[in-house]
This record gives structure tokens, C-alpha cells and sequence, in this order.
């Protein structure tokens, strides 16, 4: 599903100190972005879904809210196949990328569950 | 939880889901109409040309080490050339002002169409949430908050006893605007927000943008330096086929 970027060596090979550029097709980067944003913000919202109907309430939630994360990184870190560099340039991206934005959705879904099944 | 408050089934029936399936079903209509009064504008053919000049002059920046020395440097003279080179702009054109003239109308006009078709509905919704589903006790949010935040959640609520976790509908309304913005990047594809200015950045090259961006481009240019990479990629296929043979 993610593209597959370009890359030149990306660890140093010769005795000079002179890095290869890597080469990044921004197109296909681009895209990766996009897939990372998309299951983060379906994981987010799914989970919030699940924390309302398991009743998770404050500190509970947010803990919650991070475990879903961290799972999304693992999947998506799987799914590239351990090598993170041939697909993004840096590691912060699949692991940090899109994590506030999910924050507000996770929220929103994980109030409308919770009151559905607890207080009503 | 010292208060458990147990709320009307009907509150549910007839605020907190007419309320978000509203706000979806506005979220896609604005959508829509977004992209059937999109006014398509002929770009100006220069400005078309210098945008492609300037991604040229970007690629042979990026790429610069992977051309013989002597051909970047040719190709570096073509484009930042005193007399005729592509990114050379004569200090007092007269391009400023009419391309101030004729950005005006045009994009004044896009730009309030889209500010409009973004303020409204939520205004209107806004008012509506208002007049209708004003005081009472909508939704409990499931995490404490402090006292500070009673004044702004709950706003038709008149007891100042209730815990804050209870809040009014004027709050599910804005907790729904943020959080459905993930939900409408789903289902609509590129969301509305980001599509738009996107494409205000790529046709807002009038103005000061080409010549300024021009001899950014010339400037970046003149600063690379060249450093072939073949000599190294030969390195590096000798220490591969090494490694393979041994």
C-alpha cells in the first residue's frame, strides 16, 4: 500500500565523509503521508469508539488513546517491512506524524460512545 | 463519581445525534458546493511559464550533483544568465502592477467565496444549536475538567453545582466541529480546507510572487556547489561487488 521512494545508500560506505544524497520521489513521500494520516485518524476514531463502550473515563482514556497510537506505529512499522528509511526520511514521521490530529476525532467518538452506553 | 446523573433517553434521540448527523451532512454539502461554484480560472499563460521555469530551476538544484560538472555549469549560465538568462528579472517591471491589477478582482472575489462558504454554515448551525438545544445538560464528557472551564462548557446550565463533566450542547457542538474535520479527510477524499488553499497557493502566483520567487531561485542557484557523485557511485558498486564475490 505505502510506495515505494527511491533511495540511494543511505549509510556511508566510502572513507570520505561525504554523504550520498538520498533521492526521494516526493510524490510517492506524499502519498506515504497520506496513508499515515488516513489509519492514524481511522484508528483514532475506532478507538475512541472503544474506550466510550468499555467506559474508560480521564486518565484511563488518554492512556487508551496512546496504547491505540502506539499500535498504529507498530503497524505501520511492520507494514513497512522494518525499513523505515526506504520509505520515509525520518523516523518521526511514522512515529510522531498526525498524533494531535487524531487527539480531537479520538475525543469527539470516545464522548458520543461513552454517553451512549453509560448515561443514557 | 459522586453525582451520577442519569439523563433522558430523549436528549440522546434529539440532540446529540440529530445534532453530528447534521453537522456530517453539512460538512458534505459544503463539500459539494465548494467544488460546483469553483470558478475555473484561465491561467495566464506567463504565469505559467515562469512556474515551470522555477520547478526546472528547483530540479536542477536538487539534482545537481548527478551531471557532469561541465553540463550543470552550462545549464546553471542558461538560467541565471545576465542578458537573456530565464531567471533574470529587470529590476523595474511593470509586471507588479498589473499583475496587482489583475489579481484584484479575481482573487478577491475567490477568496471571499470560500471564506463565506466556510463562515456561514457555522454560523448558521451555530445559531441554530442556540436557539434550539439551550439549557440543558447535553453530554458527559468522559474526563474532568477544571472549574475554570464551567463558564465556557456550560453555558445554559444555570446550577453551579453540577459537575463540570457535564456539559451543554453549545460544547458538543464545537467538540463535533473539531473532531469531524478527521472524519470528513476520510470520506471525502482530501479534506475541504486543505484542497482549497492548496490550490489558492498554486494560483496565487500573481503579484510579487514571480519576481520575488524568481531570483530566490537564481540566488539558490548560484549558491550550489557542484560535486559530481559518479566517482563515488563507482566506489560504492566496487565495495558491493566486493562484499557479493567474497
Amino acid at each position: 500500500m505505502a510506495g515505494h521512494s527511491d533511495s540511494s545508500s543511505s549509510e556511508k560506505k566510502s572513507s570520505e565523509a561525504m554523504n550520498d544524497l538520498p533521492i526521494f520521489s516526493a510524490e510517492n513521500m506524499q502519498n506515504n503521508m497520506k496513508v499515515i494520516y488516513y489509519s492514524r485518524t481511522f484508528m483514532s476514531i475506532i478507538g475512541g469508539v472503544i474506550a466510550g463502550i468499555l467506559g474508560f473515563t480521564s486518565l484511563m482514556g488518554f492512556v487508551f488513546y496512546f496504547l491505540v497510537m502506539a499500535i498504529t506505529s507498530f503497524g505501520l512499522i511492520a507494514k513497512a517491512k522494518f525499513s523505515v528509511h526506504s520509505y520515509f526520511d525520518s523516523w518521526n514521521r511514522i512515529i510522531l506524524d498526525g498524533f494531535m490530529g487524531g487527539l480531537m476525532s479520538f475525543v469527539l467518538f470516545w464522548t458520543f460512545a461513552y454517553d451512549i452506553v453509560h448515561i443514557f | 463519581m459522586a453525582e451520577d446523573l442519569v439523563l433522558d433517553t430523549a436528549i440522546r434521540d434529539w440532540v446529540l445525534i440529530p445534532l453530528s448527523v447534521v453537522m456530517v451532512l453539512i460538512g458534505i454539502l459544503r463539500y459539494f458546493v465548494s467544488k460546483l461554484m469553483r470558478s475555473f480560472q484561465v491561467p495566464d499563460h506567463k504565469i505559467v511559464k515562469e512556474g515551470q521555469v522555477i520547478v526546472r530551476a528547483r530540479n536542477l538544484r536538487a539534482a545537481a550533483n548527478f551531471i557532469p560538472p561541465k553540463s550543470f555549469r552550462s545549464r546553471r549560465v542558461y538560467f541565471s544568465n545576465e542578458e537573456n538568462g530565464l531567471l533574470f528579472v529587470p529590476k523595474g517591471q511593470a509586471q507588479n502592477a498589473q499583475a496587482q491589477m489583475f489579481s484584484d478582482p479575481n482573487m478577491a472575489m475567490d477568496m471571499m467565496k470560500k471564506n463565506l462558504s466556510m463562515i456561514i454554515p457555522q454560523t448558521l448551525t451555530f445559531a441554530w444549536v442556540n436557539f434550539f438545544f439551550s439549557g440543558f445538560v447535553a453530554a458527559k464528557i468522559p474526563f474532568p475538567l477544571t472549574q475554570r472551564f464551567r463558564s465556557m462548557l456550560q453555558n445554559g446550565i444555570d446550577l453551579s453545582t453540577v459537575d463540570v463533566s457535564y456539559v451543554s450542547s453549545r460544547s458538543w457542538y464545537f467538540l463535533n466541529l473539531f473532531g469531524l474535520r478527521g472524519l470528513f479527510s476520510l470520506i471525502l477524499g482530501e479534506e475541504n480546507a486543505t484542497d482549497d488553499t492548496q490550490r489558492m497557493m498554486q494560483m496565487s502566483g500573481f503579484g510579487f510572487d514571480p519576481s520575488k520567487s524568481l531570483s530566490a531561485e537564481k540566488d539558490g542557484l548560484d549558491i550550489v556547489q557542484h560535486e559530481w557523485a559518479l566517482p563515488k557511485f563507482e566506489h560504492r558498486a566496487e565495495a558491493v561487488l566486493k562484499k557479493l564475490v567474497s
